[in-house]
């Protein structure tokens, strides 16, 4: 036994530090909502060519995801770790370098984005220096993390602690794996992966990312803050490592069922979709786990508000991680997915899960941090009351509008042709939907506004110097003790007598290997099949690199974010190869660093759009859509008919395709005069079609170039021969 | 020569998810076990207090 005792206090400056930055950026994240939600109700709100839906939506997921949740996330565990361990963290430096880094890491975000620097991943969109920057902030606080695991005064650790840990590694192989890419500029780079592979890897990475950001934190908040709300021990702590182990062995192979029906090889998406079922298990586990913590205190939960926000946090998390095993089934999958069906799961898991857990951990933490009273229940009532209607306003609307897309899309007449040939019928059905959705999403808003006055508030009643705690502990002694292993009864009995479970528990650094292993495990497992075996992606004798001018155009599509809206991948569905074409092939996108197939059809799949219209239509349609189509939603473009292209850096960019394995024969020699003469072509082209002159030399012709190419090689008379060929260094 | 491709794709790969997963569940079994012995309910029971006192270590302390 040591009889020294160790004085110290906690930092919660760091505490409060992201407690304020989780109020801004969540103001600032749900305010980016509202406005995308109003350019999809009417684009008139669309205002370009920094402020256009295709550039504004990943700033909201972004926003959402890295900033509200993210700083909620680290405001919550800074307070609890360090409690949970006795011990003051190890570095106030390193907190403060994570603190201000990361906010740093979110204005940059804030500003690049909007300008349309983007690699096209979803919640991987920020350019090659800010995911440097990620990565060392994130260096910063992992060391800062688990040295301070290392100096605990408490042998156990408490099961919130094993999710921090496994968020933290987990995030930093998902950051680091997918977004490895060729910089080509300052801002700009391309993925070393392409096609299938990138597919693959971007939804391992951005499943994973839902999972280990948004999931594991928060269940460790919940199982912090939970029980010191309710005061009473979580229900069953035997049923929270249950619930800790199983999402980790199961979250981590789930990613392929983002890619269902695509040209993903099918044991990858029946995996995937294997292992998403089964997360039910645990999620339900966890959900009755965090319920149950209020058995005998559920009178407290009608006259403490931040009970009822933890009530309704954990409802949304059941009923999110319900819906999503039967989303991940492919037949349901077959009508959800691209639609706005996917975009209400996820909001009733970002507002009611994440949304609510942070404001009811605010609202616990605020008096103990400011060290006062919190200026009012009542309005921290109406904020729920508030809040809780716009959840529902805005998820029922989106799911009427999923559902009626996806049903609209695959309906055939009497005749067996489509009922809704013209897609823009199905967008206009939307439209009341749409408009619910701003009035659901505005009374949020109005709730979050109402809890950030009430914190101000709070915050003003500080006193002039807050009191620091001093805590008496003693260390722990160097070395935990043996644990005997019984001498009989069998070897069965010596291994489940052994306690080696509760030898992980106490050492950090296995229990972390642990985590490790499982996590690569799993990602190997499914990752190396689909980039190694070549039968998983045929290549196509006709498909071949994009011209420099046509790169080029692609680039453009990128910064336009025009992704967000359209995707570029047919389903072998009847009624999607009556609307589109052929379905797309796995060999189509060998080139496509990175992957365009998209998430969400909010205009309809551009796989096939190569020559379907004249040029002269694409740039009308791009200078303003609704002169050709009157009730379009999609943004005006007209800067693209005045702004010239950058032929000095095609160059660069073709060089760049080539080292990743594009086989680019003479264009890596004249790239530029190359995109120069197809220019000329396509500028004389729209001209003898009675279109403006002068547009040779303009990025309009580029973006037309590219959308001209698409699909088009599978056309070509010469047909489609499976050849395999040696697999490149990018994944080819 | 025979490049990496080669090799892992006459490897038969995809054979190793299942021994992977019956690993992995074999793995959750022998946790799941070992947490439900009767033996552990007091140091769980113990540990599941923690947050509530965020002043004072667990007691008894484990060395």
């Amino acid at each position: 036994m040591n009889a020294r005792l160790d004085t110290f206090s906690y930092d919660d400056d760091i505490v409060r530090k992201f407690l304020f930055a989780t109020i801004i950026f969540g103001l600032v994240g749900f305010l980016v909502g509202l406005i995308v939600a109003l350019q999809l109700a009417n684009p008139a709100f669309n205002f370009g060519p920094i402020l256009t839906f295709g550039r504004l939506r990943p700033l909201h997921t972004n926003a959402v995801i890295f900033a509200f949740a993210g700083n909620a996330w680290f405001c919550g565990a800074y307070y609890s770790t360090q409690r949970l361990l006795k011990t003051r963290m190890w570095s106030d430096g390193l907190s403060k370098f994570h603190f201000w880094g990361w906010q740093a890491i979110i204005v940059a975000a804030a500003i690049t984005l909007p300008l349309g620097y983007t690699q096209a991943k979803e919640y991987a969109e920020l350019e090659w220096p800010i995911d440097i920057a990620i990565a060392v902030v994130w260096v910063a606080f992992a060391i800062n993390y688990f040295m301070t695991l290392s100096k605990r005064r408490e042998r156990h650790i408490y099961v919130a602690i094993w999710f921090f840990i496994a968020s933290i590694i987990t995030v930093a192989v998902l950051h680091i794996f997918n977004n490895l890419s060729i910089p080509v500029g300052p801002l700009k780079s391309y993925s070393i992966y392409a096609g299938v592979q990138d597919a693959f890897m971007q939804w391992w990475y951005g499943h994973n990312a839902v999972a280990f950001f948004l999931t594991t934190p928060f269940l460790g908040l919940m199982y912090y803050f939970m029980p010191k709300a309710a005061e009473r021990p979580v229900f069953s702590y035997k049923l929270s490592i249950l619930h800790f182990w199983s999402l980790v062995f199961l979250y981590i192979w789930a990613g392929p069922h983002h890619l269902h029906y695509t040209a993903l090889p099918d044991w990858a998406s029946t995996l995937g979709m294997v292992f998403s079922v089964m997360l039910i298990a645990p999620s339900w586990g966890g959900m009755i786990n965090g319920l149950l913590t209020l058995r005998g205190a559920w009178h407290k939960v009608v006259e403490e508000p931040v009970l009822k926000f933890f009530v309704l946090a954990v409802t949304a998390y059941g009923m999110s991680t319900f819906e999503g095993p039967m989303l991940s089934i492919k037949s349901v999958n077959a009508l959800a997915h691209y639609t706005d069906w996917i975009i209400a799961h996820v909001h009733t898991g970002a507002l009611g899960w994440n949304g609510f857990l942070t404001f009811g951990m605010i609202y616990w933490l605020a008096p103990r941090l400011f060290q006062t009273q919190l200026y009012s229940k009542k309005l921290a009532e109406t904020h729920f009351w508030v809040s809780t209607f716009g959840i529902l306003l805005y998820v029922a609307s989106i799911y009427s509008a999923g559902i009626t897309q996806g049903l609209m899309w695959r309906a055939f007449d009497e005749t067996g042709r489509l009922q809704f040939p013209d897609f823009i019928e199905t967008t206009m059905r939307l439209m009341p939907m749409y408009w619910v959705r701003v009035a659901g999403g505005t009374l949020f808003i109005i709730g979050a506004l109402i809890f950030a006055y009430n914190i101000l508030m709070t915050w003003r009643r500080r006193p002039a110097a807050y009191e620091v705690q001093v805590v008496t502990a003693a260390p722990l002694s160097a070395q935990p003790a043996p644990h005997h292993a019984p001498a009989s009864g069998g070897a069965f009995a010596r291994f489940i007598g052994m306690g080696w479970h509760r030898k992980w528990e106490a050492a950090p650094l296995l229990f972390t290997v642990m985590v490790v292993v499982a996590v690569l495990v799993a990602s190997l497992f499914e990752i190396i099949p689909t980039f190694l075996i070549k039968s998983n992606v045929p290549t196509i004798a006709n498909v071949k690199p994009y011209t420099p001018l046509e790169l080029a155009g692609r680039d453009l599509y990128i910064r336009e974010g025009c992704f967000n809206c359209h995707s570029q991948m047919i389903r072998p569905f009847r009624y999607e190869t009556e609307r589109y074409g052929d379905y797309s092939k796995p060999g189509e996108s060998v080139y496509d660093h990175p992957f365009l197939w998209g998430s969400r059809r909010i205009g309809p799949d551009l796989a096939r759009e190569g020559g379907k219209y004249p040029a002269l239509w694409h740039v009308r349609h791009m200078e303003d859509p609704r002169s050709l189509s009157p009730k379009s939603i999609m943004p005006a473009y007209p800067s693209l008919l005045t702004n010239p292209i950058d032929f000095g850096g095609i160059q660069k960019r073709v060089d760049a395709m080539a080292m990743l394995g594009v086989p680019y024969g003479e264009a890596v020699n004249k790239a530029e005069q190359m995109a120069r003469d197809q220019a000329q072509a396509v500028a004389t082209d729209v001209q003898k079609n009675g279109g403006p002159a002068g547009l040779q030399d303009k990025e309009i012709t580029a973006l037309v170039a590219y959308l001209q190419r698409l699909g088009t090689d599978i056309k070509k008379p010469a047909g489609v021969a499976v050849a395999p060929v040696p697999a490149k260094a990018g994944g080819n | 020569m025979r490049s990496l491709a080669d090799v892992v794709g006459a490897s038969g790969l995809s054979g190793y998810a299942i021994v992977a997963l019956i690993l992995f569940f074999l793995a959750f079994v022998a946790v799941a076990i070992n947490l439900l012995l009767p033996s552990r309910s007091a140091l769980y029971e113990r540990a599941g207090r923690m947050p509530l006192d965020d002043l004072n270590p667990q007691t008894p302390r484990e060395p």
